[in-house]
């Protein structure tokens, strides 16, 4: 670039001088890049930084009369008090705890198949493990919602063709829990078992190799080869479902709408209820900015514990 | 209401108003027609022309839609188009609307008692003042205490009363006959509960249903009722927060009694939950309001003859046995650039008694505008219902000395405390004045509302 920016060497040219073609092409050679990033840009700083900033701004108010109230840092004090919260913590986090590494665990055995020259017909498997990700989440929040109602859902009524009572999957604490963790491994597990897969046809093939010919079975190619040619893909789905969970809105939103007796009340429902719910729209913003704190935080612990070491 | 301070900079409500709608735009989206800017005066455009949006859902939609012919016979010049946004969804996008400044609102909207204080609290000018354009001509046309809830302070109406409904107690009088339970002679529910247990050991039915971990917020419809027949509610008339009055506890403890004697069925699951109990006949009373009668009638035909209705007992002896539960609202949008068409469309469905009485017989939604119920579709005997007069039954309790109820803005929370409180009440046997202390003083602390005692 250097050589675009430096001017001529040599006395000044007089005013009366023709300008030189070149620069002109060139200067619209450096505009050029601009320009065409100044679309995403425009968009990018209207829906996204805009409702930042501004979301950041009403998270230092609240409504008082109608009237918005500059109230500095009371809503983020009033976080740390609120039971509510706290239980919606508890429960994404225990989400985060149970299910994400049991749908990693089982992403990374698809993976393992789904790389397998002993599958026949892998294409097809790959496109029906994956498709889940594709249906809209409303839709699959309504469907699971259907499939799991006491009394007329299809899965009860499997069960009680076996004898059984039916299970109140959406309507008692404990297993609305795990309805909830049954609907989001359905859904993102062909995801992270696409994005795994992709990692291991990277690993080279010699180094199964050089295992067998050291007289190591399956499970010892599966510890020393794939798990660590696995490492970075592993890192990134972890993080990747850790934000995912932590802003977990739509399938508890659907399928309990928190309930019941706050069982699946995660953050991202809290959130919505105060904002749309109870209308308090600057202890919904700070809600917001200690979820971004939240998932930063939890993103560097996750960097360092499974990130390269130097 | 001023948009801009002193020194003509943007006034900070303003602005905050924009950052709420990029939020709300942010998280909800945005949608179509309305104007920019929220007013809120009234009186904006011409009376008799003009063309207006009007936003309802399900039932109520189809019958303003149903009025539309005879509306434009008379204003030939106002085109109205209605949307059926759906219910709960309309909640949402009318929240979305206000906190975008009245972005994409309808001219007018169809809303609840219990949102409508909230919308007017949060967003000042977010609905139009209906007395420039000649609401309070209308103040004694309604049943009592309505016009407290559009104006709660004597000036400015927020909106006009729609649909009231009264407290009821529809129940399977066939059940409570081979009980042998004289279902006239309740004065109280404690007499109820009795009855309650009686009806149980002899015929297997429950007294009534509970939605017990309040899968849906109406869980709490039942308590709220018996806090009504107090003359009570989450709030004082000056927003003071008495959900743990003597009232509320007592109220719980009834609910309590009952479930721990084994009369309540657990109705989880929200309104799927309540038609298959309806339909197989799990609950021998059910205490809901007006509107209801002909959700029964049209869920179980081939039940008539076996249900009866009346108001529901009285919580202490002589108390009163009437209460309206409930009432919906026209608002129109302080945003809203037809502001006086949209007036003259409200005007026409709720304050003439033949638009009110086509709605009851479309959909029976029973109108709070008491000239409505000399007609005699109000008086007729319902074979379904055993010959009673059912309409007579509930218009009595209409026109019973009825306090306002104080909703507030803050409703929505109280309604989640309570709900909470309910379910910890009938799922875990905890203690009615302990969990309702702690739903009161945590509803304090989010709200800043100081206690009634």
């Amino acid at each position: 670039m250097t050589q675009v920016a430096a001017p001529a060497a040599g006395p000044a040219p007089a005013a009366a001088a023709p300008r030189p073609a070149v620069p002109r092409r060139r200067r619209r050679g450096r505009a050029a890049p601009y320009l065409f990033v100044l679309p995403a840009l425009l968009l990018f700083a209207a829906f996204k930084l805009y409702p930042i900033g501004w979301s950041f701004l009403l998270s230092l108010h609240r409504t008082v009369g109608g009237a918005e109230t500059f109230v500095g840092a009371d809503n983020y004090l009033r976080l740390a008090e609120d039971p509510l919260l706290w239980t919606a913590l508890r429960n994404t986090l225990v989400i985060l705890v149970v299910q994400v590494p049991l749908m990693l665990a089982l992403a990374t055995g698809l993976a393992v198949a789904l790389d397998s020259t002993l599958l026949r017909g892998r294409p097809v498997f790959r496109l029906g493990f994956f498709l889940p990700m594709v249906t809209g989440l409303v839709a699959y929040g309504i469907v699971f919602s259907v499939l799991l109602n006491k009394d007329y859902g299809l899965v009860n009524w499997v069960f009680g063709r076996f004898g059984a009572d039916p299970v109140p999957w959406l309507t008692d604490p404990m297993w609305a829990r795990i309805s909830l963790g049954l609907a989001l491994t359905w859904h993102y597990t062909g995801y992270n078992a696409v994005i795994l897969l992709a990692r291991l046809q990277t690993v080279p093939r010699e180094l199964y190799d050089a295992v067998a010919v050291d007289g190591g079975g399956a499970l010892s190619a599966f510890r020393h080869v794939t798990l660590p040619g696995l490492r970075p893909a592993l890192l990134l789905t972890t993080v990747l479902s850790t934000i995912g969970t932590l802003q977990l809105f739509d399938e508890p939103y659907v399928l309990t709408g928190g309930g019941p007796d706050n069982a699946t009340l995660t953050i991202g429902v809290y959130l919505y209820q105060n904002a749309f719910t109870y209308f308090d729209f600057g202890y919904a913003s700070a809600i917001a900015y200690a979820l971004t704190v939240l998932v930063g935080l939890l993103g560097l612990i996750q960097f360092r514990l499974l990130g390269e070491k130097p | 209401m001023t948009d801009r301070d002193s020194a003509g900079h943007p006034a900070r409500r303003h602005l905050l108003r924009m950052g709420g709608g990029a939020l709300a735009l942010a998280l909800a989206g945005c949608t179509g027609s309305g104007a920019a800017d929220a007013g809120g005066s009234g009186g904006k455009g011409d009376p008799r022309k003009g063309r207006i949006t009007v936003w309802s859902w399900q039932g109520p939609a189809a019958e303003l839609k149903a009025l539309l012919p005879k509306f434009n016979k008379e204003f030939p010049d106002i085109q109205v188009t209605v949307e059926d946004i759906g219910n709960p969804a309309i909640w949402d996008k009318i929240t979305a609307g206000l906190a975008a400044g009245g972005q994409g609102l309808a001219d007018v909207l169809h809303i609840g008692v219990d949102y409508l204080p909230g919308y007017v609290e949060r967003f000042p000018g977010g609905l139009a003042d209906l007395a420039p354009l000649g609401a309070t001509a209308h103040k004694d046309a309604f049943a009592a205490g309505l016009w407290q809830t559009v104006c709660p302070d004597g000036k400015r109406v927020d909106a006009l009363p729609w649909e009231a409904n009264s407290a009821g107690f529809y129940y399977r009088a066939d059940l409570f006959e081979k009980a042998g339970v004289d279902v006239g002679a309740l004065q109280t529910w404690d007499e109820t509960v009795e009855a309650g247990k009686r009806l149980k050991a002899r015929t297997g039915a429950h007294l009534l249903g509970i939605d017990k971990p309040a899968s849906q917020p109406d869980a709490a419809n039942f308590f709220q009722l018996l806090l009504q027949l107090q003359g009570a509610f989450y709030f004082d008339l000056e927003g003071r927060i008495t959900l743990d009055s003597p009232e509320a506890v007592r109220a719980m403890t009834l609910i309590k009694t009952m479930n721990d004697a084994g009369l309540v069925s657990d109705l989880a699951g929200g309104w799927n939950a309540l038609m298959s109990s309806l339909k197989r006949g799990t609950a021998a009373v059910l205490p809901w309001p007006t509107w209801f009668g002909g959700i029964i009638q049209e869920q179980v035909p081939a039940e008539a003859g076996k249900w009866k209705v009346r108001l529901p007992p009285a919580v202490r002896r002589g108390g009163p046995t009437a209460a309206t539960v409930n009432s919906t609202h026209l608002a129109v949008a302080g945003s809203s650039t037809q502001q006086a068409a949209a007036w003259t469309f409200v005007e026409f469905a709720l304050t003439r008694p033949a638009s009110q009485v086509g709605i009851y017989r479309g959909k029976g939604i029973a109108p709070a505008l008491l000239k409505a119920y000399d007609d005699p579709v109000f008086h007729e005997p319902s074979a379904f219902f055993s010959g009673q007069r059912k309409g007579e039954i509930f218009l009595s309790a209409l026109k019973a000395p009825s306090p306002a109820v104080n909703y507030t803005g803050d409703y929505a929370r109280a309604l989640k405390l309570v709900t909470d409180a309910q379910s910890q009440v009938l799922l875990k046997g905890a203690d009615p004045a302990k969990v309702l202390g702690e739903a009161a003083r945590e509803l304090a602390r989010q709200t800043g509302r100081k206690a009634a005692r």
